[in-house]
């Protein structure tokens, strides 16, 4: 002990010596108030115990990594020997995150990428209409029917995207991801009522539903109830889950559209501990143990930012935070649940390219494939350079993305190292320093009643609103460089272009007949089915939502199987639910 | 003329699309730029946001698209506009729209179309230019 003080005294004197002999006179030789850069020491992280704070890779608090390499480093050699070629966005065995039109046509797409070799799991994205909880022939849905994802109106559309899923492709084998929020307990209950026709058990169904209706509220903007009853139907979705369908994952929480919607860091990871506190609550509040269920909680990622040192230290202090929130405050004791399951760590996130001389775009994502693979991720370089271009990823730009994320694993090896930032006095203070700001946010939005007050007083729209145009005007006042947007814009500088082969996957002419076809199937449907039992099955699902203590994910599934469409159970839920109002900014 | 009228301007969001952040950033910049600035929220109909802007007296209507709806969204506006004999009100767009769009647009009718990177400047420089003076 007496040793170790002696050395750290030595660090002080030599500290303070550098300051005023070497640092102070350059700092004066440039004409600066302060020096542009910083330099960190021992003395910075004295007060660390190594064991306490960050721990070996898989154990906890994991601030080194949830594992000490993950499934895809244990087989990169043989994948590169196969050359095998992930589809883009398909993490855990789905494919390429994609839907559009009528579910005829999204199931004719499948079928199509099936011929050639891509059977991951349908990873769909609903269109704008089906996210806010109306049929396509609502006069919401106008001109927005399978425009951005594939339209669902009821059971019958969900069962026909399945069709190509049969023999060595059935849903016990294959798993599925749906982007769903506000009417995600409807689409889970389709996807039982589709097991349970085929006969497939439900507990081997496996896939992810996001089923994060809070950032909703204070991102994506695809909400319909408010809050309170928004987090009931995930206490019903999250019971059923566990008690039925223990292999599907409950729900995929999002940083990464907080901190899109303009978030600071320190935000995005407040508020996505905050919203994942209030589902662990919720949870329990329904009844289960943390640990039947919390393993089943996965996070779809945190925002990004090219700045990748505080983004390295970000992803440890998020695995440090969330490990000792499940330990601590939740008293969880199963490791699996204390652990962020996410399929990207660290990136750049999307809002940081830019539709200026797009190909710097691929420079950005390799910075941040490099702070991926430093922050325990694969060394991802995400997403492909064309993003902002919004007319879909050219074959070009997938290939560069995939050949940059290649070369940071085999030629580079980012990934040999787990957590080399680790012990570093730099990353570790700054990791420190994450956690704090992160926790004090936490506990303001716990003082004021945890994350739905937050939400229903506006506290975290405004402060994201706020938060984003500091951003720009930071950008504006040139406080911030993007380059070739607000800085090296002049005439020597030049656009360099690269062929692209924008996949056809979407046939325009499809797209524009899309809400017709769906409206006349739709139309048809109303004609012939049971409308008796439909009348019936309503208003039983009425006088269930009106009792907060009625599950009602066993109602949902009996209205799904006999073709009440989604609007009208979302109708249901508007009238004794109400719709959420927006605070004004 | 130290009395002179803030240049009113309407930020609204037609149709489902709930990315808000370019709605929030210019908002805000205009306000500080000294416009005076009323924001719809997310989900409003076409009919919603001419009637807001009629009720509101607003010289300008800028409407934030991202979901790649903007042709048929912004054609109805323009179409209620005219219906309302509102077509004084100048129309400008903001989102992600592919250059060919851009030319439709301005071709029906709307004067400006701002995309990713734009500076607020450029946004609040172009209204003072466009709308006369009192």
């Amino acid at each position: 002990m007496a040793e170790d003080n002696k050395y750290l005294e030595k660090i002080k004197t030599q500290q303070k010596e550098w300051e005023e002999n070497v640092l102070q006179k350059r700092v004066k030789r440039f004409n600066l108030k302060e020096s542009p850069t910083k330099f960190y020491s021992p003395l910075s992280t004295i007060k660390n115990d190594f064991c306490e704070k960050v721990g070996f890779p898989g154990q906890y608090p994991y601030t080194s990594g949830n594992n000490p390499f993950d499934f895809w480093r244990a087989y990169a050699g043989d994948a590169a020997k196969m050359g095998y070629r992930p589809d883009w966005g398909g993490a855990g065995g789905v494919g390429k995150y994609g839907g559009f039109g009528t579910a005829e046509d999204y199931r004719d797409y499948l079928i199509r990428m099936h011929s050639m070799g891509r059977t991951g799991g349908p990873n769909m994205a609903f269109d704008l209409v089906t996210q806010c909880g109306y049929d396509s022939d609502s006069p919401f849905a106008d001109g927005e029917v399978g425009r951005v994802g594939v339209a669902i109106d009821t059971f019958r559309d969900f069962a026909t995207i399945y069709e190509p899923y049969t023999g060595a492709l059935e849903i016990d084998k294959v798993p599925s991801n749906f982007t769903i929020n506000a009417p995600a307990a409807i689409i889970i209950a389709m996807y039982a009522v589709l097991a349970d026709k085929r006969g497939v058990p439900l507990n081997k169904l496996k896939g992810t539903p996001q089923n994060d209706i809070l950032k909703e509220f204070i991102a994506r903007g695809t909400y319909i109830f408010p809050p309170k009853p928004s987090l009931r139907l995930f206490r019903d979705t999250c019971v059923f889950c566990t008690q039925l369908m223990p292999e599907l994952n409950i729900n995929s929480m999002g940083g990464y559209h907080i901190r899109e919607a303009g978030a600071s860091r320190v935000q995005d990871l407040a508020f996505s501990m905050a919203n994942a506190a209030a589902y662990l609550q919720t949870g329990i509040d329904g009844g289960l143990a943390v640990d039947l269920f919390a393993p089943k909680f996965t996070f779809n990622a945190f925002g990004g930012s090219m700045e990748i040192y505080p983004e390295i230290a970000f992803q440890r202090a998020a695995r440090r935070i969330y490990a000792r929130m499940l330990k601590e405050r939740f008293h969880a004791k199963n490791p699996r649940s204390m652990l962020i399951r996410q399929p990207i760590t660290a990136h750049i996130g999307c809002s940081s390219t830019t539709l200026q001389r797009p190909l710097n775009n691929l420079t950005r994502a390799v910075v941040g494939g490099m702070a991926a693979g430093m922050s325990g991720g694969m060394p991802g370089a995400f997403p492909p350079f064309d993003e902002p271009m919004g007319l879909g990823h050219s074959q070009e730009a997938v290939q560069l993305q995939l050949d940059a994320t290649r070369i940071l694993i085999y030629e580079a090896k980012v990934s040999d190292v787990n957590d080399p930032w680790a012990g570093s006095y730099f990353m570790e203070s700054l990791t420190d320093e994450i956690e704090e700001q992160t926790i004090a946010e936490m506990e303001k939005i716990e003082n004021m009643g945890g994350a739905v007050a937050a939400i229903e007083n506006g506290y975290m729209q405004k402060a994201i609103a706020k938060s984003s145009y500091q951003k720009q005007r930071k950008i504006d006042k040139q406080e911030e460089f993007v380059i070739g947007v607000n800085c090296y814009t002049g005439q020597n500088e030049i656009n360099v272009n690269v062929n692209r082969e924008v996949e056809a996957s979407y046939d325009p002419e499809l797209m524009k007949s899309a809400e017709k076809r769906q409206k006349e199937k739709l139309s048809r449907l109303k004609r012939e089915r049971d409308n008796t039992t439909v009348h019936s099955l309503l208003s039983t699902l009425r006088q269930h939502a009106k009792d907060e203590a009625v599950n009602l994910m066993p109602d949902i599934c009996k209205c799904v199987e006999n073709d009440v469409s989604l609007q009208e159970i979302c109708d249901v839920f508007r009238e004794v639910f109400g719709e959420f109002q927006q605070a004004k900014l | 003329m130290n009395q002179k009228r803030k240049i009113r301007v309407l930020v609204a969001k037609p149709g489902l699309d709930g990315h808000e952040r370019g709605a929030h950033v210019v908002a805000y910049g205009l306000r500080d730029a000294g416009f005076e600035v009323i924001y719809t929220g997310l989900r409003q109909t076409t009919e919603q946001i001419v009637n807001a802007a009629i009720q509101e007296d607003v010289d300008v209507i800028g409407l934030s698209i991202l979901s790649g709806a903007h042709v048929s969204l912004t054609r109805k506006v323009l179409d209620e506009l005219k219906n309302q004999k509102a077509e004084d009100i100048m129309v400008i767009v903001g989102g992600i729209v592919p250059s060919e769009d851009i030319r439709d647009l301005k071709e029906m009718g709307v004067r400006e179309v701002f995309t990713a990177g734009t500076p607020i400047s450029a946004i609040s420089d172009f209204i003072e230019s466009a709308i006369p003076a009192d």
